[in-house]
């Protein structure tokens, strides 16, 4: 949403009206008429303030810390409680009528899995966006330039793209991780070092349509260099159709992240991580006496990833020309 | 046709010796500076200096890095991938049973996957914005935002485990003890075929869904593209049944851009096959480079990664080339 109130606004400020400003205008009134995609977007907002306020605050109420374990949490044959479930009694036999509640109730160590996904939530949301603004960075760069002076650069760049896209490259990023070591910032420039080609291409593309338009050559005529056409007057037009791949880019990170996490290599643990959780819940094969374990890391995956897709679809849908007008 | 058949592979065998140049330098060279070296590995923990040193004459780790290079290019040519640090025996005899157990599950999932996007989406693109069509995309919308990694285990749970304690789906209709799926395990095919099948059944699936949801899609789009061309319309007007128009002309026309869809996807099928093998137990190039990831096992991770790049580059070649053969202009303009 913000990138698409930035997109008007670059569009309005860098050249009045090299592009009908009215579509995009339109195509916000469609997109905010659309009720599934303001439906994904309210989810986004949640999720946002799940990620933001929501942690902290069940923390706070629940007194139940993301990292913090509870060994009355756990039954002696070391079967963590259920949902709504309360601490064991001293002696653990029966749950105790005053002990602190298990919203979603605990993992095999004995940690609150409501303050933890809600956690994850953060670490998702972090890593994804970051990974994407640096993949935006290096995709942008290396897509305006191969699109605007063509030649070797382009030839070079389009190598690398295709090589880039052949690899499995969760495989590749698994390894990768095990040489580098894990950390949070090692995770995001793995999943950007395999993320930046989808922007490359699609910047590369709008930049070899929109560099032979009139109002470029004009810019050239009246003493524009290479820099200031690349960063005043291109830039500005490629984000219209990054804005449609943005949203899916976002959504693959966290995936991404989340597989990292799953397979041992993303955030180092204890910190909360929706796919490490679901792998401690799987790899321990404790999931199978408590499904909880892994529904709840695995729905809130699901929902933010149908989010991200339902909204991907509705800006596509709204920006669509061809689409009837609303 | 000879040219862009040349010009193809050539590309081809580039990408093959950047993926190469790529895997060695990761794990033999960086590799060495953030643990325990080659030779230290291979030596053992209680080797003395006389013995690693020996080791390292003998892997050649003494010589300059562009010799060391060429060593492995030529080891590799001669389908020599090197030396198990843990299960020490040759990388190769662990990879190539790997590699067909990986193979079956993915040829296997992309006739699924192509089974049930095909009659979905083209139903889809047949009659837009009707109630089966928002069906369609509803659940291809959904398919698309399950990991499989998430899918995977949910799948065994509910037709592998489940049933076994005598419930489906949570309700206990089922005696205790059932095996509608087994949970894990795998038969090679050339020793059952009947039971290697009903072992990947649920592997496939599970691969499929994601993948079925993006063909979904796509092949309603494409059907809904050419349904508007006028041909589609002449051999309505001829007075050609639905079904032939969508199978006999439509289908033919969008096979190719399917075909090529489905070459790129083999590469994304591989990253899924990580997650599923681990799950249900099957023995192929992910659960064993996994298993290799835990151990450190460099040889081996860097042989799974070699082989499934491999796959993929080739996959990519093959499809651009039938693309080709399947769509007659292509060849007249210059190719792929």
């Amino acid at each position: 949403m913000t990138a698409e109130m930035q997109a008007i606004e670059l569009d309005a400020a860098a050249q009045g009206g090299a592009r009908p400003v009215g579509l995009r205008i339109t195509a916000l009134r469609r997109l905010r008429r659309d009720p599934v995609s303001m439906a994904a977007l309210s989810l986004l907002v949640l999720l946002v303030l799940a990620a933001l306020v929501g942690g902290p605050l069940a923390a706070k109420l629940t007194g139940h810390g993301p990292d913090q374990q509870f060994a009355n949490a756990l039954a002696a044959n070391a079967q963590p409680i259920g949902i709504m479930q309360r601490t064991y009694l001293p002696n653990g036999t029966t749950h105790n009528p005053h002990g602190s509640l298990f919203i979603l109730g605990a993992d095999a160590l004995g940690r609150d899995t409501l303050v933890r996904v809600l956690y994850g939530a953060r670490i998702s949301l972090l890593v994804a966006t970051s990974a994407t603004a640096l993949a935006l960075i290096i995709g942008i760069s290396l897509g305006l330039l191969s699109g605007y002076l063509g030649g070797w650069v382009d030839a070079v760049v389009n190598r690398l793209t295709e090589t880039a896209m052949a690899f499995p490259n969760l495989l590749l990023a698994v390894g990768i991780a095990v040489v580098i070591g894990p950390g949070l910032l090692n995770v995001v420039i793995i999943i950007a070092l395999f993320t930046w080609y989808y922007p490359a291409r699609i910047v590369r593309g709008a930049t070899i349509a929109t560099k032979g338009m009139t109002f470029v050559a004009a810019a050239r005529t009246v003493g524009a260099g290479n820099r200031r056409i690349l960063v005043v007057h291109l830039l500005p037009q490629v984000w219209g159709p990054l804005l449609v791949y943005g949203t899916s880019i976002i959504a693959n990170n966290i995936i991404f992240e989340a597989g990292l996490s799953y397979l041992g290599v993303g955030v180092p643990p204890p910190t909360p991580s929706w796919g490490q959780m679901l792998s401690d819940a799987v790899t321990s094969n404790m999931y199978q006496a408590d499904l909880t374990l892994a529904l709840a890391p695995g729905l809130a995956l699901v929902l933010t990833m149908l989010a991200f897709n339902l909204l991907g679809d509705g800006i596509r849908d709204a920006l669509d020309p061809k689409a009837g007008g609303r | 046709m000879r040219r862009i058949v040349a010009k193809r592979l050539l590309g081809a065998v580039v990408q093959i010796v950047l993926v190469t140049l790529l895997a060695w330098f990761l794990f033999y060279v960086i590799a060495r500076f953030t643990g325990a070296t080659p030779a230290q590995r291979i030596a053992g923990k209680n080797a003395t200096r006389q013995q690693i040193e020996l080791v390292t004459r003998l892997l050649g780790l003494n010589k300059p890095y562009w010799e060391q290079y060429l060593i492995f290019l030529n080891h590799l040519v001669h389908g020599n991938l090197g030396f198990s640090y843990v299960q020490m025996r040759p990388v190769s005899a662990i990879i190539w049973p790997a590699t067909r157990a990986t193979a079956s599950l993915v040829l296997g999932a992309a006739v699924v996957w192509l089974l049930i996007a095909a009659p979905i989406g083209g139903y889809g693109g047949l009659r837009p914005r009707s109630a089966g069509d928002i069906a369609g995309r509803a659940v291809a919308i959904l398919g698309m935002s399950i990991p499989v990694f998430w899918l995977a285990p949910m799948i065994s749970y509910f037709f592998g485990y489940q049933p076994t304690q005598g419930e489906l789906l949570g309700l206990p209709v089922l005696p205790v003890g059932t095996s509608i799926f087994p949970i894990g395990g795998y038969v090679d095919f050339g020793q059952d075929p009947a039971a290697w099948a009903y072992h990947l059944i649920l592997p496939w699936i599970t691969l499929a869904i994601g993948l079925a949801a993006v063909y979904i899609r796509f092949i309603r789009t494409l059907t809904a593209e050419q349904l508007a061309e006028d041909y589609a319309r002449t051999a309505k007007a001829k007075g050609a049944s639905t079904t032939r128009v969508l199978i006999r002309h439509v289908g033919r026309n969008i096979a190719p851009a399917v075909t090529v869809l489905l070459g790129a996807d083999i590469a994304t099928a591989l990253t899924g096959v990580f997650f599923v093998e681990t799950v249900f137990g099957i023995p192929g190039l992910g659960f064993t480079g996994l298993s290799a990831i835990e151990n450190l096992d460099y040889p081996v991770i860097t042989g799974v990664i070699l082989v499934a790049a491999v796959i993929a580059v080739i996959a990519n070649t093959i499809v651009d080339l039938l693309h080709s053969v399947l769509d007659p202009r292509l060849r007249r303009i210059g190719g792929p």
